[in-house]
């Protein structure tokens, strides 16, 4: 637990290491920015596995399946990176106990934007590392019909990270021959990077049911979906990663992503906490658009 | 290539490690006492009607706590907890398993009042209009108007109580029968009340709880009524209602005392006027219980015992030919 603690404290404290670097001429960081190479990412299919638990309607971990898709658009060189995009993700959570069964349809969508810049001190030829931040906004409707009056359940989970990012170049520089059993090939020059990127709530919010859970507008014969809900700027610890594969077109600026992405949450104070978990696998195709 | 196979592999564990200290243990058990702990709990903090009732729910608890032992039998500790919910006296109370649901029963505080066969056979000659969840016809050579309305299910459209309310336009009075009505979909009330107000009227206040002691409601809102565009009814109304009439049918009729042209007429309702909410128990059961107060005019929650007719009227059992709570409409009627 202790080294835990440390560990998060440390992520925290990482965008801090990004500032006092020596900054470059204006007029250059115009034309790096106008160079910057731009990518426009679009993942059809992810599947994913996660978890979740409302304690406002049950005490109960849903456990199941999800499945994802994505777009986003990336600008990026070595000293900079600015991504923006959204995601769309269908759950199937289920909880099965006590010959008791229960289910849970949630759909989630996110956009989120981030900016990272290159932390020198730490950066080489061989690996590239950014710090900086990302916002990232999450809503979840989550439909179990077995709670009756509470069969919807809706909460907005805005957060604020920290960032770190560490990309390592692992390209092949020269041209290899191998063999397999009886069969010969070559593996050609390839640029490739494996990128991990670890997030770090620092405002994690939430917008989430008042203390019953259900409201009552639908008995004052003024329906409002929020009814009596209740945003909180600071509430609970929100922490995710990914783990990024690139793999570049030998022909094309192009390039292929495979990606495994986690994302933890709960929510604060001592009353009906939410918590929910993802761990998702996605294949990407990135576009280079400049 | 190995080092970041190795690499990969060692911050892998660290993320999940990191998802199981941020959530809490796995609360899913059978355990009696903890079934009983947690059900007692949300009810003490958030059931809406203690006060009114005048339940003392922590003597229940010992009572009831009393009640378990180890290794007792699923059946035998749904009877307990079920049995502690029936205590609250509450038809938005049911305690519900997959072999057993509880509930309290309020339509049996008074006399069966209602039997729609005789109608049927006796008023309407089997051969009714079935407009949506609308039965109705002509009653008294065309007098009156005579409408049941069995349950409130989220199906009320303006095309369905348009005709009904064009075809009704021109008879002295009109007859909307909700007894044994057990309730449903809160909107139906207020599409239907919007045909009998010709202007915004406030019916009625609702209040929500809002925090864990018996006091801790939000402010009273006020509800209103506004007059429905469609067709609305101005002839007088009687409204028939009894101990089965629920929920939804108590709201109904709650509202009907702000408006003069409807009379309540039968006995009184079985009350529900409660949100109920949901949830589950750490065994996989779940439950519902009120959550809200629906207050009269002057801020009372006592409707909450049933809402009382403006004209008692009881149904004879001895005499199977005739309704003498639609007799007696039809006379206030003509």
């Amino acid at each position: 637990m202790i080294k835990i603690k440390f560990s998060i404290i440390f992520l925290l404290l990482i965008p801090l290491m990004g500032t006092g670097q020596d900054d470059e001429p204006i007029a250059t960081k115009k034309e790096l920015r106008k160079n910057r190479p731009t990518y426009r990412g679009t993942s059809l299919f992810g599947l994913g596995i996660g978890s979740f638990r409302d304690f406002a309607t049950s005490p109960l971990i849903y456990s199941g399946i999800s499945i994802s898709s994505s777009r986003f658009q990336i600008s990026m060189d070595t000293q900079r990176e600015t991504e923006w995009g959204s995601s769309l993700s269908v759950g199937f959570f289920g909880s099965i106990f006590n010959d008791h069964t229960s289910f849970s349809t949630v759909i989630s969508p996110a956009i989120y934007y981030s900016e990272l810049y290159e932390l020198k001190k730490l950066s080489s030829d061989k690996l590239n590392v950014k710090v900086g931040g990302l916002i990232n906004v999450t809503s979840n409707v989550r439909i179990n019909q077995g709670l009756l009056n509470n069969a919807t359940g809706f909460e907005l989970i805005p957060t604020l990270f920290g960032s770190i990012k560490g990309t390592l170049d692992v390209s092949r520089k020269k041209e290899r021959s191998k063999k397999f059993l009886f069969f010969k090939y070559k593996l050609d020059k390839r640029k490739k990077t494996l990128a991990l990127r670890l997030n770090t709530g620092l405002v994690n919010s939430s917008y989430r049911n008042g203390y019953v859970y259900a409201g009552q507008s639908a008995l004052l014969n003024d329906p409002d979906v929020f009814d009596d809900y209740q945003f909180k700027v600071f509430s609970g610890f929100r922490m995710s990663s990914s783990l990024d594969y690139t793999l570049y077109s030998r022909k094309t600026t192009n390039a292929v992503q495979i990606s495994y992405v986690w994302d933890a949450y709960k929510t604060g104070g001592d009353l009906d906490q939410f918590e929910m978990a993802q761990h998702a696998l996605r294949f990407t195709l990135l576009f280079n658009t400049k | 290539m190995r080092r970041y196979q190795i690499i990969i592999l060692a911050i892998l564990p660290f993320l999940v490690s990191c998802e199981a200290v941020l959530f809490q243990e796995d609360l899913a058990t059978t355990d009696p006492d903890a079934n009983f702990e947690y059900l007692w709990n949300e009810c003490n903090e958030k059931y809406s009607y203690f006060e009114l009732k005048n339940i003392d729910w922590d003597a229940i608890k010992t009572e009831y706590s009393a009640m378990l032992y180890e290794d007792m039998t699923q059946d035998s500790l749904f009877n307990v907890l079920g049995a502690m919910l029936t205590e609250l006296r509450d038809d938005h109370v049911n305690l519900a398993s997959n072999f057993n649901v509880s509930f309290f029963g309020t339509e049996y505080l008074g006399q069966d009042n209602f039997y729609g066969r005789l109608i049927e056979d006796n008023y309407l000659n089997q051969s009714y209009y079935s407009s949506g969840p609308f039965a109705h016809d002509f009653l008294d050579n065309g007098a009156i108007g005579y409408v049941r309305f069995a349950s409130f299910p989220g199906s009320v459209d303006n095309t369905n109580l348009d005709f009904v309310l064009d075809r009704y336009k021109d008879t002295k009075g009109l007859i909307i029968d909700l007894r044994e009505n057990g309730g449903g979909a809160v909107s139906d009330v207020f599409k239907i009340l919007s045909r009998f107000v010709e202007e915004k009227t406030l019916t009625n206040y609702s209040r929500i709880k809002n925090g864990p002691g018996r006091n801790d409601f939000s402010e009273a809102e006020p509800v209103y009524v506004s007059p429905s565009s469609g067709i609305r009814y101005t002839n007088k109304v009687m409204m028939l209602i009894d101990r089965g009439t629920y929920s939804a049918g108590s709201f109904t009729a709650l509202a009907t005392k702000a408006l003069p042209n409807i009379i309540l007429m039968g006995d009184t309702t079985g009350g529900g006027l409660g949100l109920p909410n949901g949830g589950q128990l750490p065994n996989g059961w779940t439950y519902r219980f009120s959550i809200t107060q629906a207050l009269t005019l002057d801020k009372s929650p006592e409707y909450e015992n049933g809402v009382p007719p403006d004209i008692e009227a009881f149904f004879d059992w001895n005499d199977l030919t005739r309704d003498e709570v639609l007799d007696r409409a039809i006379l206030e009627l003509q």
